[in-house]
């Protein structure tokens, strides 16, 4: 297996085990692969790509799709402290069933990982019960509270991948500044949680339906106004920066204008929800659909998918954030926000907008693997002696998303009850198995009933 | 059983239903034990005096069993699940549940746990149905009868954003086949105030322009009378309060209030016991119409319309 930079080895790599996938659809964009051939897996890493290949165990692939395993940057797997919730097992356990290879957990935990100790310790939970590839994103400052910037060397010596003060975002610029400036010196990419806490006082986007239901409402310039911010002062410090689940319309139109001047390092994601579902649900008044930054009107729904399918947003991110049902059975006002995201992030995309022609599987296999595989330095394609970190999907089964299939320990998925199509079949981190659907020629454990 | 949760998906014959049970309550038809036997569950998450107080009287006036949670009690303690509240009374044996409570869609998650009929009193900034209905009836009663109702104009003055009631009575209203305005400075209009299709007015005398017959005047809260959202009490009075004046301009113009009024900031000191101001009626309207909801409610009350 790869020495990646910072990644936690899984329990699940480096196997001896030789593997051809045989008669998969391949698509890699990144080794502009797209075509029925066999992959052969060795020592965990990709062999060879190609026809007719022979050796070791082979597993039978036809009719499924082999992208690169897919790898999302933002992850709430609740640990340390809010195992209630998730945990790195019940996590990396959903987002293997999502087709995930490598995930970056986010710091605003109980504790907040911000100290070089706690992400030591996460870096060797992860590297014992994580069943794909973990990175640790430590905080930007002390407890998330945007007033002491962390150690942010000793975060990184201590296997930390970035820094992101998420789920609060950093509200005074100078702070941000001085973080962004220190973060850069430390070798830490930052990731931006953009949102100004004076305009942020509600819980959906404020439109017609907070309106209507009289659910206090966020104007969008709540998200705008600390992206513009977060932009400029990336422009001006130079700091690597990612700015995660962008949800405006704006907001997409910033970052387009930041990278066409090229004058800061910015990379930018959007969410699977943020692509598929708008604002229309929180009329239903249902806790469940309570998530930050808000569901937005159609019109931002349409900019965020132009920004995707363009390249402006360089990936999607899930922002996984399971809630116990006792946090989401609540009035909206009331409820935790967040949605579940790794287990129907393709499928949401695929049925939502591939299938209907808005995006090419191509450009989703790009967002979902290649880019945000580039960014954590690992996995992302298929080249040969790289990791073996594959994705196996279904493009033409159907299936409704239930709670009760759920791997996650909690239920709160936007799209329970919902038809999608396309669906993970099996997961290789490594080169082995950590999903298998189907059994797959017998090689794995049937993970999934 | 049938839910009070919101205004919206009641059609006219529903509205005129409610109106007509509360007429006939007000006339003594029904007696004074129509709901003896029921038991009727007042859980305020959110301290109200008017509003317990008219649930109260219309339950007990019909003798009905009452059982009161509230706030401020140690019933409902802060942080008890509105659930764990709804599912405990539903195993007491509750007819109805009458909810205030501080978030929007409580009434509605509440039903979903109950087999009881559950009356919203009041959630958050969204819904307040038994209010809209009150001030139907008493707009009803002043105008000569429901059907009078019809192409009414009705111009609905002051903090709409932040207003429970006002998100009822405009679809209420419309629903009476009135025509409605809201009339307030854009800080304290939603983002989206064209969501309800009408039109947005800018001053009192803007609405009067526009044909208003009738303002309800929303009640400004304390703190959001000064600093960011209005300048200061004299300027909003100024332009979104009802003064001697308007009355004069036009001998039909009634004015309405939820009440408790602030005097003269929304409406002139002597003008809200004038005898064009329905405040009262509206308040004595209340135990009518909650008599009428809850024996509609519990069954007790045999339905006309669907
Ligand atoms: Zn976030």
């Amino acid at each position: 297996m790869t020495e990646g930079r910072n990644h936690i080895p899984t329990t699940r790599s480096g196997t001896d085990v030789e593997l051809v996938i045989k008669n998969a659809h391949v698509l890699d964009p990144s080794g502009n692969l797209d075509g029925v051939m066999d992959v052969r897996v060795a020592g965990g890493r990709i062999a060879e790509v190609g026809e007719n290949l022979a050796g070791g165990r082979e597993i039978a692939a036809d009719g499924l799709h082999l992208f690169p395993g897919f790898v999302d940057v933002h992850a709430h797997w609740r640990s340390p402290g809010q195992e209630h919730r998730e945990s790195i097992e019940s996590g990396s356990g959903a987002a293997a069933a999502g087709g995930f290879t490598g995930v970056v957990m986010m710091p605003n935990t109980d504790p907040v990982v911000d100290r070089p100790v706690v992400v030591s310790g996460l870096v060797r939970r992860a590297g014992r019960e994580s069943r794909v590839r973990a990175y640790v994103s430590a905080a930007l400052h002390v407890g998330l509270a945007g007033e002491r910037l962390t150690e942010m060397k000793l975060l990184k010596e201590a296997g930390a991948l970035c820094v992101s003060d998420d789920g609060l975002g950093t509200q005074r610029a100078s702070v941000l500044r001085s973080g962004m400036l220190y973060a850069r010196s430390a070798g830490l990419p930052v990731i931006l949680h953009c949102e100004d806490h004076t305009l942020a006082t509600g819980v959906v986007h404020e439109g017609r339906h907070s309106a209507l239901t009289g659910l206090p409402g966020t104007p969008a310039s709540a998200e705008d106004v600390a992206t513009a911010a977060g932009l400029i002062l990336a422009a001006e410090t130079g700091a690597k920066v990612h700015i995660t689940h962008v949800s405006t319309g704006l907001s997409a139109a910033l970052v387009g204008f930041f990278k066409k001047l090229g004058i800061a390092d910015v990379t930018s994601d959007t969410t699977p929800h943020h692509l598929t579902l708008t604002d229309e649900l929180v009329a239903t008044l249902e806790g469940l659909y309570r998530v930050n930054p808000p569901l937005r009107p159609k019109k931002d729904l349409n900019a965020v998918r132009e920004a995707l399918s363009d390249g402006t947003f360089d990936f999607v991110a899930t922002d996984h954030a399971p809630h116990a049902s006792h946090e989401k059975d609540l009035p909206l006002e009331e409820a935790n926000p967040g949605f579940l995201g790794h287990e129907t992030a393709f499928a949401a995309i695929y049925t939502e907008l591939v299938l209907s022609g808005r995006l090419s599987l191509r450009r989703l296999v790009e967002a979902m693997s290649c880019a945000p595989g580039r960014w954590v330095g690992e996995g992302g394609g298929l080249a040969v002696g790289g990791p073996a970190d594959i994705a196996l999907v279904d493009l033409t089964e159907e299936w409704t998303v239930e709670r009760r299939t759920l791997l996650s320990k909690s239920e709160n998925s936007p799209y329970r009850g919902r038809r999608l199509t396309g669906r993970v079949a099996g997961t290789i981190v490594g080169g082995e198995f950590v999903y298998n659907a189907r059994d797959i020629a017998g090689v794995g454990f049937g993970v999934r009933a | 059983m049938r839910n009070f949760l919101t205004v919206e998906g009641l059609n006219r014959e529903s509205l005129r239903e409610v109106i007509e049970t509360a007429q006939d309550f007000a006339s003594g038809r029904f007696g004074n034990d129509v709901l003896s036997g029921r038991t009727v569950c007042l859980a305020f998450f959110e301290s109200s005096t008017r509003t317990a107080v008219s649930f109260e009287l219309a339950a007990r006036r019909n003798g009905a069993f009452v059982i009161s949670l509230s706030e401020k009690g140690s019933s409902i303690s802060k942080g008890e699940s509105l659930v764990d509240t709804v599912v405990t009374l539903d195993a007491l044996g509750a007819d109805a549940m009458v909810l205030r409570h501080p978030a929007a869609g409580a009434a509605r998650l509440a039903a979903q746990h109950t087999a009881a009929a559950v009356i919203n009193a009041g959630d958050g900034c969204g819904q307040h149905p038994t209010q809209a209905l009150l001030d139907l009836y008493a707009l009803a009663e002043a105008r000569g009868g429901f059907d009078e109702l019809e192409g009414e104009k009705i111009a609905v003055v002051g903090d709409v954003l932040h207003s429970r009631v006002a998100r009822s009575i405009i679809p209420a209203f419309q629903a009476a086949g009135a025509e409605v305005a809201v009339c307030a400075p854009a800080t304290l209009l939603p983002a989206e105030a064209g969501a309800w299709g009408i039109p947005v007015l800018d001053s009192i005398d803007e609405a009067l322009a526009w044909g208003a017959e009738a303002l309800y005047m929303l009640r400004l809260q304390n703190e959001r009378m000064t600093g960011a959202l209005v300048p200061s009490v004299a300027e909003y009075s100024r332009f979104y309060g009802v003064q001697r004046h308007h009355l004069s301009a036009d001998p039909e113009l009634l004015v309405m209030h939820p009440g408790p009024v602030n005097r003269g900031v929304e409406i002139a000191g002597d003008v809200v016991m004038d005898e064009r101001s329905l405040i009262k009626s509206q308040v004595a309207a209340g135990v009518h119409v909650r008599s009428a909801v809850l024996a509609l409610a519990t069954g007790a009350v045999e339905r006309i319309a669907v």
